[in-house]
């Protein structure tokens, strides 16, 4: 199964090109490993607020809030761990109050490239190896993230990388170390590929393997092909429903539903779910990690429910 | 307000008669797509044009049916079966970050021992290629040194999405502000300068910030920084100057920026943000693309009223339904997005509707094009008919 493997990790990230649906399929992950009776906790980078909104719990900007008994979220925002990285180097409040008010920090910050990411995963790393105080058992049993998109999103993940290379020694240079043993180690990451049936998606998720491997030293662990349309109408019935356009069948289904407008919609869905069997068989030749599927969903909204049934499929994947 | 003219005929314009085109909006939306058949688009009513990508993954090749793009301009070859063959030519790259920065850094640098500072520094070699906020400082370099080849009629900028575009826009802003000297005078450069440790640092804030920096980053590690630093102190003023005019680029009225969106609710909430945004900077803006809007099966259907009951099998009957109302509900939640777009930015879309493929090669190219441009439209009519 799918989830065994990679659920056996504390920290999953998720990549995949922008638009794919990445929170989506993060929420819905988390959702499967709470299933499980696992402790979770889905974690953000920058803006959107999308897993909390998802999950229907409270906006966690930089604090880690439960959403459902079981399953936290928090919002990491670059600024704030940033902030909260100082406090920590400099024990004295005013002290370090003097430096977050200092115009010098805040024009450094926002100028200095990676220091951002750095950070990030740095307070990633953080989560993942936190202790409850007296048990000493892990904070989370899954962190699953949900990284920026691909281009970027290598880019990101290989900041510790650079940085281990750029600045040898100090504080900052052991902590990228740290933070890339982590992403390299097997037992304790898992890299999630988050794709949908279409070419520049498929393109770019092989590309993101190749890249993560050669650059990162990084395999997959698994894939999600997320928005697929699946077989609806067996071979006989699509053969009816090519019939029937051909003769120009008229009438109507139901009030407002006519036909040929019907027919219309059959027929695009039929070629959806082709290409949907075309993008999956490529994505699974190219991809060396299992891959699991979830169905284009037509919605208003997506309700918690509709993530539940996600859940459902990747457990069964 | 003047009532706005129709958004095709405004991009229609621009492609024939403006230098710089910067397309941007957030991941997913086919930004590449949009850029390379607006670029092809041109340089079939001939112009000499050149696209030029600065995401990182390589979409753009991708986009136009090629394996690979390199950091040097590539010709493309646009005359096909079906098609007129072009007047002007396309001609496509994608952003070279690391060599571009180097190149930069020659440009700049008082003399070879100046350079060989810079380009051999540790923080140097590292940051400069690999990072993130390179690309955006880049590209805005890459776009100025393009735009001043007398060779391009035309150079099409296809941008990272949405939140690094934005970044991409201040990009020389920060660049700026990181090499600021004022910033350096204050943080590093008395703790160096002299040669020694030290920690008489003009003012009680600098001496904390510099041993906090020391704290976090090491010492070996803000040597390296503060050489690179005091490295590009004499660039400065040069780049200052390139930063200006960048700005001065994007605002010129030969630039225009075109701002591509998906019609979902989310993709459209950041495309609003960022037309705000191009607004506010005074940025000449040209018209919103959202791709693949899906269709509404139901209209343009004959009123069904009075229409007598079609003789389907029920199994089947009930799946059709279920399947238009499907479509159907995604069709109106994509219009009511697209509606907020309109009352909100008082903007009037070019809609492009999902294709039956993917627009994955240069035939797919043309026919987005000939989809949301008139001329584009007409002119493959008239091959179309010419043809025996």
């Amino acid at each position: 199964m799918l989830l065994d493997d990679l659920l056996s990790r504390r920290l999953v990230v998720l990549t995949g090109k922008g638009g794919v649906g990445k929170s989506v399929v993060g929420a819905s992950l988390a959702l499967a490993a709470r299933a499980r009776g696992k402790r979770v906790l889905l974690v953000e980078v920058g803006a959107p607020l999308e897993a909390a909104r998802l999950l229907g719990g409270p906006p966690s900007k930089g604090r880690v809030k439960e959403a459902l008994p079981g399953l936290s979220t928090v919002n990491l925002d670059p600024a704030t761990v940033m902030d909260e990285y100082v406090r920590h180097v400099v024990p004295v409040d005013l002290l370090a109050r003097r430096v977050l008010s200092s115009p010098i920090y805040r024009r450094f910050f926002s100028a200095a490239p990676g220091l951002r990411e750095l950070m990030i995963l740095g307070k990633i790393m953080v989560l993942e190896e936190a202790r409850a105080r007296l048990s000493r058992r892990p904070a989370w049993d899954v962190i699953v993230v949900d990284a920026p998109a691909t281009g970027h999103g290598l880019a990101f993940l290989k900041v510790p990388l650079v940085a281990s290379r750029a600045i040898p020694v100090g504080p900052v240079g052991h902590n990228a170390r740290r933070v890339l043993k982590l992403l390299r180690d097997p037992g304790r990451t898992g890299l999630v590929v988050v794709a949908v049936p279409e070419e520049m998606a498929v393109v770019e998720a092989l590309e993101f393997q190749r890249l993560a491997a050669d650059e990162l030293e990084v395999e997959p662990a698994a894939a999600v092909l997320n928005a697929c349309h699946e077989r609806r109408f067996s071979d006989p019935e699509e053969a009816e429903v090519l019939r029937l356009t051909a003769e120009e069948a008229r009438g109507s289904l139901e009030p407002g539903v006519a036909l040929p407008a019907a027919l219309r919609a059959a027929r695009r869905q039929i070629r959806r779910r082709r290409l949907t069997r075309l993008y999956r068989g490529r994505l699974k030749r190219g991809l060396a990690a299992p891959l699991a599927s979830l169905p284009f969903l037509f919605r208003e909204t997506l309700e918690r429910e509709d993530l539940e049934l996600l859940a459902e499929r990747l457990e069964a994947a | 307000m003047p009532p706005q003219r129709r958004p095709e005929a405004t991009l229609e314009r621009a492609l024939r008669e403006r230098h710089v085109l910067v397309v941007c909006g957030s991941g997913g939306v086919g930004k590449t797509t949009t850029a390379a058949a607006l670029a092809q688009h041109a340089a079939r009513g001939g112009r000499n044009v050149l696209v030029c990508t600065i995401d990182p993954s390589r979409r753009l090749a991708t986009s136009l049916g090629l394996n690979r793009l390199s950091g040097k301009p590539r010709a493309i070859d646009l005359s096909g079966r079906r098609t007129k063959s072009p007047r002007g030519a396309l001609w496509a790259m994608v952003l070279d970050v690391k060599s571009t920065f180097d190149a930069l850094v020659e440009r700049h640098t008082p003399d070879a021992a100046a350079r060989k500072r810079i380009l051999d520094n540790r923080f140097y070699r590292h940051v400069s290629a690999a990072l993130a906020g390179s690309h955006e400082y880049m590209a805005m370099e890459k776009l100025l040194e393009l735009s001043a080849d007398p060779q391009w009629d035309l150079v099409v900028l296809d941008t990272p999405p949405t939140r690094h575009a934005l970044d991409f826009l201040e990009a020389p802003d920060r660049l700026m502000d990181f090499l600021d000297t004022s910033v350096l005078r204050w943080f590093l450069k008395p703790y160096f300068a002299a040669g020694r440790l030290t920690l008489k640092v003009a003012t009680r804030t600098g001496a904390l910030a510099v041993r906090l920096a020391d704290r976090i980053l090491g010492l070996e590690f803000l040597q390296d920084l503060s050489e690179f630093f005091l490295a590009f102190e004499g660039m400065y003023d040069g780049f200052k100057e390139r930063a200006t005019r960048v700005h001065a680029l994007l605002r010129d009225p030969a630039s225009g920026f075109v701002l591509v969106a998906a019609p979902a609710p989310l993709a459209l909430e950041e495309a609003l943000y960022f037309h705000r945004r191009l607004t506010e900077k005074e940025m000449p803006f040209l018209a919103v693309v959202v791709n693949r809007v899906h269709p509404d099966p139901g209209r343009g259907a004959a009123a069904t009223r009075g229409h007598r009951r079609a003789r389907v099998p029920p199994a089947l009957a009930s799946k059709l339904v279920e399947t238009f109302r499907e479509q159907q509900t995604l069709a109106r939640v994509e219009r009511r997005a697209v509606a907020r777009l309109e009352v909100d930015a008082k903007e009037t879309p070019i809609l492009v509707p999902e294709f039956e493929q993917d627009v994955h090669d240069l035939k797919g190219l043309a026919l987005f094009a000939e989809t949301i441009l008139p001329a584009a439209r007409a002119a493959s009519n008239r091959v179309r008919a010419g043809a025996p």
